[in-house]
Parts: structure tokens; sequence; C-alpha cells
């Protein structure tokens, strides 16, 4: 009695165990770690670069002082006060050179004393988060060497963070997004309810075997020579066995071409036909999505980006799409920038909105591409087969 | 677009072939050319042809983009002039209507204009005035920067477009151009990885042979398979920055601190864009086209050796993973077995007790 109690106590903290790495290493457990991280950088970077800029701003004042004192000096006294034309040439070679001074000065990191500070909480937040996503707007930048140092450090450790974060959300948001799209377009989403629907229509589809002229010739050559080369996977097979299969209820379904697609019959058709269909498992899992609904994600979810960026910094439409993209693809040039302009009480609102925005739509883009690698290798595998069919055709 | 119809047109030609020559070698030759049109399309696919595409599409992308924003017109050089003419005025209002012995009101005075001025003027720097005009800028050296920043995903953003077709043209090179460097980042990660690979386990065996000769007859059949450890790696990456470190320290007169964080951030795709070696050699004219495919060169390689580490530490971390996860095991059940046989051992001996007392 004793041992037997004992291992499963020692198994059940081993899966206590367990369970905490798996929930530490999945979904929110890395969505808390990036998190924490970002704000962790934040507080560091704000404590780091919050002493630079102040010196730049006193930098910046003392210039403009010794510009008008030497104008004082050297134009309104040593000149013909009389002569407009002149004074004016001379102040305007003075301030032509006063305006490259403030163009080196902005470049540097100065901010022209509109906000009073630029790295902000808010602010340094949003540059840990463009630091580990790979934006980097670079509209903020580090000034110090110990900026510059722990910003390389930062970047080593938190973009391998971030790509974890990536692979975990978007696959999670993948899985989501099928079970989602089964349930709304192809209105088969849970498995009992598809098995049943098709137990119903198996009868029809057999009858309707004979005669099918969906089912292209690949097909019927490719169940005699398989022998020699058996299939590489179930997937190409059994979108083929599938098309034959929805062809009765396809005037039902709202989108033809994505009916197309969606159960899994992971056995070979020969064996489909001598057992009693009992090993069709319909899984959600197995749906592919077609690569028209990613894009029309993410197009969309750049136009909602594009909404709510433009009320708030009042840019034109184009002008937020190409925001939201150059963010979304992580390129980041960085001429705009949200809450750049909106010096205002909402700068915060508009801070928080703009990384949660960007961090779910890091994870959005990279659940597309999940999905569209998948449809891209669905393809391919199609392309195969069409390729090897024409090559026998012509022996 | 293209992979979609190379396989057929290859098996197509090579059928085309096969008709004119089946009736001497038959099958055979057939074969070989096909073998010969799938070598040349894996070829065109792999390495050098990936590599060329990429180059290729950068060049184009920079021609295009020279050829779209040069004729934008200036209008914010006009606004910085009408500006600075403004404050001009105004400095002359000043002088004219005050008192002109006073010097410290004047100064007061001078320095409010002069902030109007200043803030005016980052104002326009924000919205991407640069003191150049745009034909400066887009000089075909800073072009080719620009759009290798664009499908590398860096985005330095010292260059920007600023008309709408070049925005617009901008989001559909991307749209282009990241699959095509996703797809040479892969293949170039592959190759590398495999050639580093193979350079390490020769380099390996030669300094192991030594020691493992005399028992090289049994060792043969339980070798187990060789994987570059991670610190390898992190080497060669090291090596390369410092090389780059080097050599834009050397061009740029930047110091080494800002090589370095220039040559990380800009591998690691981040890219803030307030260290550009492409601002200086947009404006040397001269020996500046050297340095650009050098600087080229050196970004893209970098990617390749990124994507090769990548390759090779995602390897090597499975394997550690796995073996960390053999261990556990083995000591899991390690410690179970001894506790079963310690418990039985004891049951065995209560039961001993137990019957030595009846």
């Amino acid at each position: 009695m004793m041992p037997r109690r004992k291992r499963r106590l020692a198994s059940r903290i081993r899966d206590y165990v367990r369970g905490l790495l798996a929930f530490l290493f999945s979904n929110v457990g890395v969505i808390v770690l990036v998190v924490a991280y970002t704000i962790a950088g934040a507080f560091m970077f704000q404590a780091i670069e919050g002493g630079s800029e102040m010196a730049l701003d006193k930098q910046m004042s003392r210039a403009r002082t010794n510009i008008s004192q030497y104008l004082w000096h050297n134009v309104t006294l040593a000149l013909n006060l009389f002569n407009e034309t002149e004074v004016k040439e001379r102040i305007s070679s003075e301030l032509v050179h006063y305006q490259s001074t403030i163009v080196s000065a902005v470049h540097k990191g100065w901010d022209g004393g509109r906000s009073s500070r630029q790295w902000s909480f808010s602010s340094a937040f949003l540059y840990s988060l463009t630091v580990i996503t790979t934006i980097g707007y670079g509209h903020l930048s580090p000034k110090t060497d110990w900026g510059k140092i722990i910003t390389i450090l930062y970047a080593l450790l938190g973009m391998p963070l971030f790509l974890l974060y990536l692979t975990n959300v978007g696959e999670l948001l993948a899985r989501w997004f099928k079970c989602i799209y089964a349930l709304a377009c192809l209105c088969r989403g849970c498995p009992g309810f598809t098995k049943r629907r098709v137990a119903r229509l198996r009868p029809q589809y057999e009858l309707s075997e004979a005669e099918s002229i969906e089912r292209p010739p690949a097909w019927r050559g490719s169940s005699d020579v398989t022998p020699e080369d058996p299939p590489p996977r179930g997937y190409d097979r059994r979108v083929e066995y599938y098309r034959s299969m929805s062809a009765p209820q396809r005037a039902a379904s709202p989108a033809p071409r994505a009916a197309r697609r969606g159960l899994s019959v992971p056995a070979r058709r020969s064996a489909s036909l001598s057992s009693d269909f009992s090993y069709v498992t319909f899984d959600a899992q197995a749906i592919t999505v077609p690569i028209s609904v990613c894009v029309t994600i993410m197009v969309g979810y750049i136009m909602f980006g594009s909404m709510i960026f433009g009320m708030w910094e009042k840019w034109d439409q184009l002008d937020g799409s190409y925001f939201c993209f150059i963010s979304l693809s992580s390129i980041g040039f960085g001429d705009f920038v949200p809450g750049e302009r909106v010096y205002t009480a909402r700068i915060e609102t508009s801070f928080i909105v703009c990384s949660l925005y960007l961090m779910l739509g890091m994870a959005l883009v990279a659940m597309c591409f999940n999905l569209m690698q998948e449809q891209v290798m669905h393809y391919f595998a199609g392309l195969q087969r069409a390729a090897r069919r024409v090559a026998r055709c012509r022996r | 677009m293209m992979d979609r119809h190379n396989p057929l047109n290859a098996s197509f030609h090579g059928s085309m072939r096969s008709r004119d020559s089946s009736s001497t070698v038959g099958s055979d030759a057939r074969e070989k050319i096909k073998d010969c049109f799938r070598k040349f399309i894996a070829f065109m696919f792999t390495q050098v042809g990936v590599g060329a595409l990429v180059v290729c599409y950068a060049i184009l992308g920079a021609a295009g983009f020279m050829h779209i924003e040069k004729d934008s017109p200036d209008e914010q050089l006009e606004e910085v002039r009408r500006l600075r003419l403004n404050c001009a005025e105004s400095l002359w209002n000043i002088t004219i209507t005050d008192n002109l012995f006073n010097e410290t009101a004047w100064v007061l005075k001078v320095n409010e204009v002069l902030k109007v001025f200043q803030n005016n003027i980052t104002a326009a720097i924000h919205t991407g005035y640069n003191g150049r005009s745009a034909e400066d800028i887009w000089s075909f050296p800073a072009a080719l920067m620009y759009s290798l920043s664009v499908f590398t995903m860096i985005g330095y953003g010292n260059i920007i477009p600023k008309t709408v077709w070049g925005k617009i043209t901008t989001i559909a090179y991307a749209c282009f151009g990241i699959p095509i460097y996703v797809l040479y980042f892969c293949n170039m990660g592959k190759v590398l990885a495999q050639s580093f690979k193979w350079l390490y386990i020769t380099a390996h065996e030669c300094s192991r042979r030594d020691d493992t000769l005399f028992e090289d007859g049994e060792m043969q059949p339980v070798k187990k398979k060789i994987t570059v450890p991670s610190t390898a790696c992190l080497w060669v990456i090291s090596f390369y920055i410092l090389t780059g470190t080097i050599m834009f320290g050397a061009w740029e007169k930047w110091n080494y601190l800002d090589s370095t964080y220039f040559c990380v951030i800009s591998l690691c795709k981040i890219g803030f864009g307030d260290f550009v070696p492409g601002a200086n050699i947009a404006d040397s004219a001269g020996g500046s086209h050297l340095k650009l495919v050098i600087n080229f060169i050196y970004v893209l390689l970098g990617m390749g050796l990124v994507a090769m580490c990548y390759n090779l530490m995602c390897e090597d971390v499975r394997v550690k993973v796995r073996e960390l996860r053999e261990d556990l095991k083995n000591c899991l059940d390690d410690i179970t077995l001894k506790i079963t046989v310690c418990m039985n051992d004891t049951k065995y001996y209560h039961q001993k007790n137990s019957r030595n007392v009846k």
C-alpha cells in the first residue's frame, strides 16, 4: 500500500511541476513574461536615459542664448542699422547656422522642449517593446553609453522571448481561428455534429461517387499506381476525397470555395470503402484555411488600426495604414509614431492601446503565417502530384 | 507563381526532349535531362539563385524608389526657408521698434522669437525635413540601402518616402520582398549551417583522432551524432560583429561602442536609424560605391550568419533538451525503483519479522 501511495504522490508532484512549467512556457505564462519583461525594461531605460535628456535640453537653451548674444554684438551693434536688407541677410545667414544646429540636435534625440519629459514611462515602455519586437521606430534611441550597452543586452535576451511568445500565441490563435472558421464558414465545428452529419451524407456520397465529375483524373489514375510511390502525407489525398464527398451539399454552403476542404479522413480511400467508415474522425485542426481569408484578416486589422490611429493622430487613411503596415511587418521607419503629435492627457491611453495593438498584431501576423504556410504546403503537395501526373501521362 | 510553373515546365521540356531522342536511348536520356532540369531549378531556388534574386530585387527597388521619390516637390525646403525669412523679419522688427540701448530686453525678445523658430523647425524635422533636397537624399546608394532596409525589415528610417505613391509602392514592395527575403534567410541559413557543421566536425575529428584512436573499433558503432555547440555559433557571430565594428568605426568615425551598437541593432533587425552608414555615404560622392557595396554585403551576409546560428542553435537546444529529458527520466526511474525496492525490502523484512514472531 505504502509504495503505491507514495509513488502516486510523487507523480502528482511531478504533474504539478510539469503543469506549472507548461503554463509558464505556454500562452498565459509567456504573455505575462513578455509584459513583465517589457515593464522591467521600461523602468530600466527610464532610469538610465531620463537624466541625459535634461543635459541636452540645457545645452540647447544655452545655444539659443549664445546666438541671441551673438546677434546683439555682431549684428545690431556692429552694422549700420538703417540698411534693412543687409541686416536681414546677415541675420538670415546666422539663422541658417542655428538651424543646422537644431537639426543635428534633434537627430541626437532632442525634442524641441515640447514635451517636458521624453522618457516618460509610457514612451519607455513603447521603446522596450519596439526593441524586443524588432520594430525599432528610432524616434527614441538611447543616448548614453550605458543605455546602448543595456539595449544590446536587452535585445539579445528579449528577442528569443518574444519569438517564444509569437510561436505560442500564434499557434493558439491559429487553433482558435480554425475552430471559429470551421464553425462559421463550414458549419461543422464540433466533432460530434460533423460525425453525425457525415453519417447522414454517406449514403448520398456513395451513390454519387460513381458519376462524380468533380473528381480530378489524378485520383483515378493514382489509385492504381500508388504502390510504387506512396503518397507523402494524408492531406493531399484527403482533400480529393473530401472534394467528391462534399459535392452534394455544396449548394447549401455559403462559401463554396472554402467548403472544399475541411474534413479529415486520415486513412486511404481503399480502406475507406472496405471498412464501415468508423475510422472517420473530423477534426477542426485538420482544416486548412484559405490564404484569401488570412489576407482579409490582415487587411482588416490594418484598416482597423488605421482608423484608430487616424482618429487620434489626425492621420489620413493612407498614412494610418502605412503606419500600421510598417509597424506590423516590423520594419518600423519611425516617420509616423503614435503619441508623437498628441501631447495631451490622452497620451497614456494612446500608448497603451498602441502597445496592445502591436503585440496582438504581431501574434496575428504569426497566426496568418502559420495558416498560410499550411495552405501553401498543401498547394505544393497538390502541385507535385499534378506534375507527377503530367510526367506519367506523357510517357 | 514561379515555383508553380517551374516543375511543370521542367517535366514538359523533359518529355519534349525525350520524344526526340526516344528512338535511340529511350528513358535513360530522358531521365538524365529531367535530372538536369531538376538540378537547375533546385540551384535556382537555393544559394546563388536566391542570393541573386535578392540582389536583383534590391536594385530594382532602388531604381523604382529613386524614380518615384526624386520628382517629389520640395515643399518642406520651401517651408523652412519661409520660416527662416519670417524669423529674420520679426528680428528686424524688434530691432526697429525697440530701444536699442537696452541689451537685456532686446536679447530677451530675440530669445522668444528664436524659440518659436526652433519649435517650428523641430516640427518640420519630425515631419521629415532633413536639411537636404529630395535629389540629394535619393541618390542610388541611399535608395539601395532604403530598399534593403524595407525587405529585410530593418527599417532604419533615415530615408522615408514622402509621396503618396512612394508609400503605396513601399507597402507593395514589402509584401513581395519579405517572402523573398525569408526564402533567402532560410536557404542561406541551411547552407551555411551545413557547411559550418561540416567544418566543425572535420576540425573536431582532426583534433580528437589521437585520443580515440585506440578505442576506435568500439566507438564507431555507437558514435554519437555531433551537433555544433551554441558557444561556437556565438563565437562566430561575435567575431562577425567585431569585424563590422572595426570596419564601420574606421569608415564613419564612430567610436567602438556606437559601431558595435549599430551592428547589433542592424543584425537584430531593430534598426533605430540613429546611426546609419548611408548618411555619410550619400554625402561623399567619390569612393562611396565600394563602401556601399561592402555595406550591403555585410548586412545581407550577416543576416545569413544569424540564420545559420539560429538553425544550429535550434538543433543544439533540441538535442540538449532531449538529453535533459532522458536524464530526468532516468533519474526519476532510478528513484522510483529505489523506493520500491526499499519498500519491498522493508515489507519483506516486516513479513519475515512477523513470521519469526509467530
